[in-house]
């Protein structure tokens, strides 16, 4: 899952991003309206989080020109609390509405449910045959039984677990798994694809050579 | 219990309109009243007296000695004598006059007696004694007292030939009686009853009362329906001015008439109430633009502590976290004092030590002090200071002074330069601070001095200004009784004037 967090304040969009890749996101950031829209526009996000108040371009501005291109779940981070601001924050194409300060918890849970409304699904579990993978705790058993999986390993299921059915190409799993920054070598989707397979059989991913991955 | 509505009443002004309004009313009925009713009276008196008077002269001639043709006038005796009554056949009395039997004229005789219905009676005293008279009289008693008082009081003093006016009518009981004293000696004496003219008069008397009940009652009505319209308006000012106290301070007085007192009254108080209302929005937004000031360093801190905490760290992180606290923590400190100080500077509680100082000596000062950060935006500051002494709150001004240099010097393009110039005006001194920045848009301009106010919307916070700064250097000046502005081309720079009255 791979998150955008537009947040002009540098403290708070540091602690943020630390706070959501320990959860196993895939973060990018924008210190400001302009990059922020800009990033939002190029890539496929799972979600973003958009502070309101923005240099160059405000919340609102933002989010009314990605709303002209794409669907992305939008969740506005705003210091301001009067009911009129979430009103013209939820009417303007928002998702959902935090006001500041939040609990990390909420927002963490907010966003879940977001990921999740947006993937057409309504429980926090998934079950793929004998798998069972819980969104919300972010844990995955097989047979009832607990299975280990790195955050990273576990991005992967829930990703495509989430696109059950459908074949994700490599370039796809590419941007919702990992941020901007990291350096990912092109094997590295390959070494995680097979660490799953070992953990859940071999047969719970399938590849679709030329194409991509694929959970039946 | 039964105080309370009284009390209210007396308090009331409609109510006390109403009684005054109905006193008054009172007053001037019964004084038509009463002067229409003694007209009426007095109307009715003289026409009884008119005919007491002609009914005299009608008897006084019948007495006159007869004509020398002869004695006999054609005539019938008045009336015809009960005869248990006396009075009128009197016998013969021993008198110098010959005896005469009174005989009234035809024509006179229908002017005495019971078909009349004012009842007219006579009497013709000679010598005292009763001569002759009409048998209608009313009974002895009445007649003996009426006649005793006449010879007792009026006659003496009336004697036959006094060239006094004779005596006036008088009223006993219901009836009205006239005496004539005659130069022969003869005293005629004519009475009716009035109870006729009595009962019309009480008809009369009924009349006017319900006339004036009914005008009362109207006016009143009048009254109450005028005291209310007049009333109207200072209900509707008092129901708005309920609404206002209850919160709701979009309301207002609505006024037809603008020229009429209530309503110059109701403008007076619209205005006064659209003044609240902007001050109490200028208070909320403040508030709003306060609270979310402070948020965003809690929120900084929530985050930061909830994640890391959230599991072992390294020592490293643990310190970077306290940092990120810190950091937000200082900047809520300089939020909180730059609040407090303007909450004093707004309820006058900031006293200022007031210090004659040379205003270029403060200036140089500030602009020495700001030239480490000038040189890191690799800024020059230019100074041209005409010494002037002012009196005032050095430390407070020189902070004035610091926020429009570290203001100028932070909007400064790099290499660019800030000038600052110090003159003295008749009566002021005036500092220019000029910078050579992208300048403020004419729509912000107006702005820079209200609270919290951005330029850019949105948080510079890489200098921890929430854009009170300004905010809190107007306070100030107008404090010392001076003014600050700014001028502004976009694009080649700003210009902060301050001016400070010499004392």
């Amino acid at each position: 899952m791979r998150i955008l967090i537009v947040e002009d304040e540098p403290d708070l969009l540091r602690s943020l991003a630390q706070a959501l890749r320990e959860e196993g996101y895939a973060v990018d950031t924008a210190g400001n309206g302009e990059d922020g829209l800009f990033n939002a526009e190029s890539y496929d996000y799972d979600a973003i989080v958009l502070d309101v108040m923005l240099p160059k371009l405000d919340g609102w501005e933002l989010l009314k020109r990605l709303r002209k291109a794409k669907r992305t779940p939008v969740l506005m981070l705003t210091a301001r609390d009067q009911p009129r601001d979430r009103v013209r924050g939820l009417d303007t194409g928002a998702d959902d509405y935090v006001v500041k300060p939040f609990d990390l918890p909420e927002l963490f849970a907010r966003l879940r449910a977001l990921i999740r409304r947006s993937a057409n699904q309504t429980t926090n579990v998934i079950e793929i045959g004998v798998v069972k993978i819980d969104t919300a705790a972010r844990n995955v058993s097989r047979e009832d039984k607990p299975v280990e999986l790195t955050a990273r390993e576990y991005s992967l299921v829930e990703f495509l677990a989430r696109h059950r059915g459908e074949v994700v190409t490599r370039t796809q799993l590419y941007e919702h798994l990992f941020d901007e920054n990291e350096s990912s070598l092109s094997n590295l989707l390959d070494v995680h694809v097979s660490n799953v397979r070992r953990k859940l059989g071999a047969d719970f991913i399938t590849t679709r050579r030329g194409h991509g991955y694929c959970i039946e | 219990m039964l105080d309370v509505p009284v009390a209210m009443i007396f308090k009331s002004i409609k109510w006390r309109l109403q009684l005054w309004y109905g006193l008054i009313l009172v007053l001037v009925l019964a004084g038509f009243g009463f002067t229409a009713y003694q007209l009426e009276r007095g109307r009715q008196m003289r026409r009884i007296d008119d005919e007491l008077q002609r009914r005299v002269e009608v008897i006084a001639a019948a007495l006159r000695p007869p004509p020398p043709r002869g004695p006999d006038i054609e005539g019938q005796p008045f009336g015809a004598p009960p005869p248990d009554q006396s009075l009128d056949e009197a016998p013969p009395r021993p008198s110098a006059h010959p005896p005469v039997i009174f005989r009234l004229p035809a024509q006179a005789a229908g002017l005495f007696g019971p078909s009349d219905p004012n009842n007219f009676y006579f009497l013709i005293l000679r010598d005292g004694k009763e001569f002759a008279g009409s048998t209608n009289q009313p009974n002895r008693t009445v007649i003996q007292s009426l006649r005793n008082s006449l010879i007792s009081v009026n006659i003496p003093s009336q004697f036959p030939g006094s060239k006094a006016k004779p005596p006036p009518p008088s009223v006993i009981g219901e009836y009205r009686d006239l005496c004539r004293p005659l130069p022969s000696g003869d005293i005629i004496w004519v009475g009716c009853s009035m109870a006729p003219e009595l009962q019309e008069l009480n008809v009369t008397a009924l009349k006017l009362a319900g006339i004036g009940g009914i005008i009362l009652l109207l006016g009143l009505a009048g009254g109450w329906w005028l005291a209310g319209r007049a009333l109207r308006p200072i209900a509707e000012i008092s129901s708005a001015a309920t609404k206002i106290s209850a919160g709701d301070l979009s309301q207002r007085i609505d006024v037809a008439e603008t020229e009429s007192e209530l309503g110059r009254l109701a403008a007076v108080l619209n205005s006064t109430f659209a003044r609240l209302e902007t001050a109490f929005a200028q208070q909320r937004q403040f508030t709003a633009d306060a609270a979310h000031e402070l948020r965003t360093p809690v929120s900084v801190m929530l985050t930061q502590t909830q994640t890391v905490l959230s599991r072992e760290r390294a020592a490293a992180e643990y310190r970077e976290a306290v940092e990120v606290c810190q950091r937000s923590a200082q900047r809520l400190r300089r939020l909180i004092e730059s609040l407090l100080e303007l909450a004093r500077l707004d309820a006058g509680q900031e006293t200022l030590k007031r210090l004659r100082f040379n205003l270029a000596g403060t200036v140089g000062d500030c602009a020495e002090q700001l030239e480490p950060i000038a040189n890191q935006h690799n800024v020059k500051i230019l100074s041209e200071l005409t010494p002037v002494e002012i009196s005032g709150d050095t430390e407070r001004l020189a902070q004035v002074i610091t926020n429009l240099l570290a203001n100028a010097i932070q909007y400064s393009q790099p290499g660019g330069e800030v000038r600052v110039k110090l003159e003295a005006q008749p009566g002021f001194a005036s500092l220019a601070v000029t910078d050579t920045g992208r300048g403020i848009s004419s729509e912000d301009r107006p702005h820079v001095f209200e609270r919290f106010y951005r330029g850019d919307k949105s948080r510079t916070t890489s200098t921890g200004n929430a854009g009170l700064g300004l905010a809190i250097s107007k306070a100030i000046v107008e404090a010392h009784g001076g003014t600050i502005s700014v001028s502004s081309q976009p694009g080649t720079g700003t210009t902060f004037i301050l001016t400070l009255p010499i004392v």
